[in-house]
């Protein structure tokens, strides 16, 4: 063993080439599955996000005020069968400026349901710090965990929502809030969330609303969606089938449509990967393949001596197998430390210019590059190995 | 007692429509604790005779029986046990692993048999015993030609073999310490008693040996204990 670590030291440059190879195959492998890992987390919370309810939004083809759901709707809804619960809801935009971070969710939003909505969610917020909002108050607000990052604000501080613009812009209208809590980081939609009483989020959605439209319409009567929550056992996408057939001027969405949009994002992405992973393969494989025939060629004459002095077939594939795997482990191991070290590093960045974080480096992830690299190692080994034990002593020896 | 024999041993290689027939049909018994020189010109089957001695070659016809056992019958993995547990080598170019140190150069026969708990106190006394007892962590780089050759002398003795072949033992060395590498073997031999075969160039050395095998054109030549065989006829 010592003498295959100090074979290796020994060809110094070479080994560091194979090694080089195996670590940036491994460091692309581990940057480009942190972004998948994270974006996956992200996917599975906005299935589970989006199964949990049927969304209900305003007919597209309403004519004049299309677009606009009145609260009465609601209780259309909840008339159809199967429907345990159909609450109102608003959802306006945090922002007045246009954001382009990188998200996979619906971005910044400020929210509010009808009270006594939360129990039917099988989605359930949990609270880092502080408590609910008052259903049916106003002038609180919950944030969710990266939204509250974002805005630097903490329980008991005040932040006006939505939040003013850079530019002046006389449209723009402010309102105060008290922060009463922070949700728990959910990896999905709600970490964006701004979640305020109906009645607020009421007003807001009708301060957003265009000029032309503010003063011809009550807002305590407006809703952007219903959110309908079905009775145990009732299929959604059917639900929302009934809902479209029997309730006019309103549009749901079958959960699985959501959902498949999320799926054929993930698919998307573990392509990324895989092919991340063959680059690495590639890479770092021939990296390997070249360094150990090299080896082959080099030692001739020592083969040639331990067959000599007693060595089987079978010492000589090990002693070669064993050197291509170091050279896989040391490989893998730098290169999943510099991925590392690079995946912390940006999210750090990122963080701290208050955008979400690219990476999320789990332990699976970690477990594949390491036994890719390892495994990366051994089969390439395995082609020079099988030659080097087969050479012949005699040819061997007298190899010049 | 025959320690080894050769029966017909013969090897030949096809190179195109020609075959050379670089051992032809040899019939030889070496005795145990024998010191055996090989001579005869270049390309006359001195290599060849030894690499079949050593089970490093396989024969065309005929066999090599160690110790009463017939090698042609063993398995290339029988023939490699064999070689590690009874057949010391050592060759003209030292063939040392420059990685290793003396110590580990002399155990490295170790690696490949059966476990022996003994065996790096036995290589330490081998070493003491080819007088390189103060260079046990030195590099094949660092050590003279004569010293290299006296780690490959260690290292052919480190598992008790019954034999052992030296290929131009002598061959990289100039006549001093070719001669103290002689005593060396002989020492070796007797006090080990360890059969020896050793090809050589140098009539001086084969001179030492307890007998001279003269090959030419892959055939026994000449087969004479050394007494018997003072004078002048020698160099040729
Ligand atoms: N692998 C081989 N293929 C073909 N011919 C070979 C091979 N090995 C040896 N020979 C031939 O067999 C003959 C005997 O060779 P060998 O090496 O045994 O001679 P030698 O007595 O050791 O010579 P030297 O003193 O030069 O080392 C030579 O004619 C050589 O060319
Ligand atoms: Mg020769």
């Amino acid at each position: 063993m010592f003498e295959i670590i100090r074979n290796l030291t020994r060809r110094k440059l070479r080994n560091g080439l194979t090694v080089s190879g195996i670590v940036i195959g491994v460091l692309a492998l581990t940057t480009l599955g942190a972004i998948a890992e994270k974006a996956n987390y992200s996917i599975d919370g906005g299935v589970r996000y989006f199964r949990d309810h049927v969304s209900v939004g305003a007919a597209q083809n309403g004519g004049f005020g299309g677009g606009l759901l009145t609260v009465d709707k609601a209780k259309d809804i909840q008339a159809v069968d199967g429907v345990q619960a159909a609450c109102a809801a608003t959802g306006v935009s945090a922002k007045t400026d246009l954001d382009f971070s990188l998200s996979f969710g619906p971005g910044d939003q400020v929210t509010a349901e009808q009270p006594g909505c939360q129990q039917y969610s099988t989605f359930k917020l949990t609270y880092a710090k502080g408590h609910a909002i008052d259903e049916t108050g106003t002038g609180q607000v919950v944030l969710g965990s990266d939204i509250a990052k974002e805005f630097k604000v903490n329980t008991g501080d005040t932040i006006a929502l939505p939040r003013p613009p850079k530019k002046y812009n006389p449209d723009y209208v402010g309102h105060d809030f008290t922060v009463v809590g922070i949700l728990d980081k959910t990896l999905t939609a709600p970490d964006n969330f701004a979640i305020v009483s109906f009645k607020d989020g009421q007003t807001l959605f009708g301060d957003a609303l265009p000029a032309a439209l503010r003063g011809r319409v009550d807002p305590t009567t407006l809703a952007t969606g219903i959110n309908v929550y079905a009775k145990a056992g009732v299929d959604l996408d059917k639900l929302a089938q009934k809902i479209n057939d029997t309730v006019p001027g309103v549009s749901a969405i079958a959960p699985s449509t959501l959902v498949n949009a999320f799926k054929s994002a993930s698919v998307f992405l573990t392509a990324i990967t895989t092919g991340a992973a063959l680059l690495a393969l590639v890479v770092g494989g021939l990296s390997v393949v070249n360094t150990m025939l090299m080896a082959v060629t080099e030692r001739v004459r020592e083969i040639g001596l331990k067959k000599a002095v007693g060595a089987h077939t079978y010492h000589v594939l090990r002693e070669f197998l064993t050197e291509a795997t170091i050279l896989g482990v040391v490989g893998g191991l730098v290169g999943l430390g510099l991925g590392w070290g690079l995946a912390l590093g940006i999210n750090a960045y990122f963080a701290s210019q208050n955008q979400n974080e690219l990476f999320l480096v789990t332990s699976r992830l970690v477990t594949f590059a390491l036994a890719f690299s390892i495994g990366l190692g051994m089969i390439a080994g395995v082609v020079p190995a099988v030659r080097a034990s087969r050479l012949d002593p005699v040819t061997a020896l007298r190899y010049q | 007692m025959a320690a080894i024999e050769m029966v017909n041993l013969t090897k030949h290689y096809k190179q195109g429509k020609n075959v050379i027939k670089a051992l032809d049909g040899v019939n030889l018994k070496i005795d145990t604790g024998e010191f055996v020189a090989v001579v005869g010109r270049s390309g006359s089957g001195k290599t060849t005779m030894l690499d079949l001695l050593g089970l490093l070659l396989r024969p065309t016809a005929g066999t090599v029986i160690i110790d009463g056992v017939d090698t042609s019958k063993l398995k290339d993995g029988d023939r490699a046990t064999m070689r590690g547990e009874s057949i010391g080598f050592i060759f003209q170019e030292f063939n040392l692993l420059p990685t290793l140190n003396a110590l580990e150069n002399v155990m490295l026969p170790l690696r490949y048999t059966k476990k022996d708990p003994q065996g790096e106190a036995r290589a330490k006394r081998l070493l003491t015993e080819v007088d390189l007892a103060d260079r046990l962590t030195h590099k094949p780089a660092e050590l003279s030609g004569g010293q290299s050759q006296r780690v490959a002398i260690a290292r052919s003795l480190v598992n008790n073999p019954a034999l052992v072949l030296g290929d131009e033992p002598t061959g990289e060395v100039d006549n001093e310490t070719s001669d103290q590498l002689l005593d060396l073997m002989r020492r070796m031999n007797r006090e080990h008693g360890v059969t020896f075969v050793i090809v050589t160039h140098d009539m001086d050395i084969a001179q030492r040996a307890d007998r001279i095998i003269r090959l030419k054109d892959g055939k026994v030549a000449s087969d004479e204990p050394i007494g018997a065989r003072e004078g002048a006829e020698l160099a040729g």
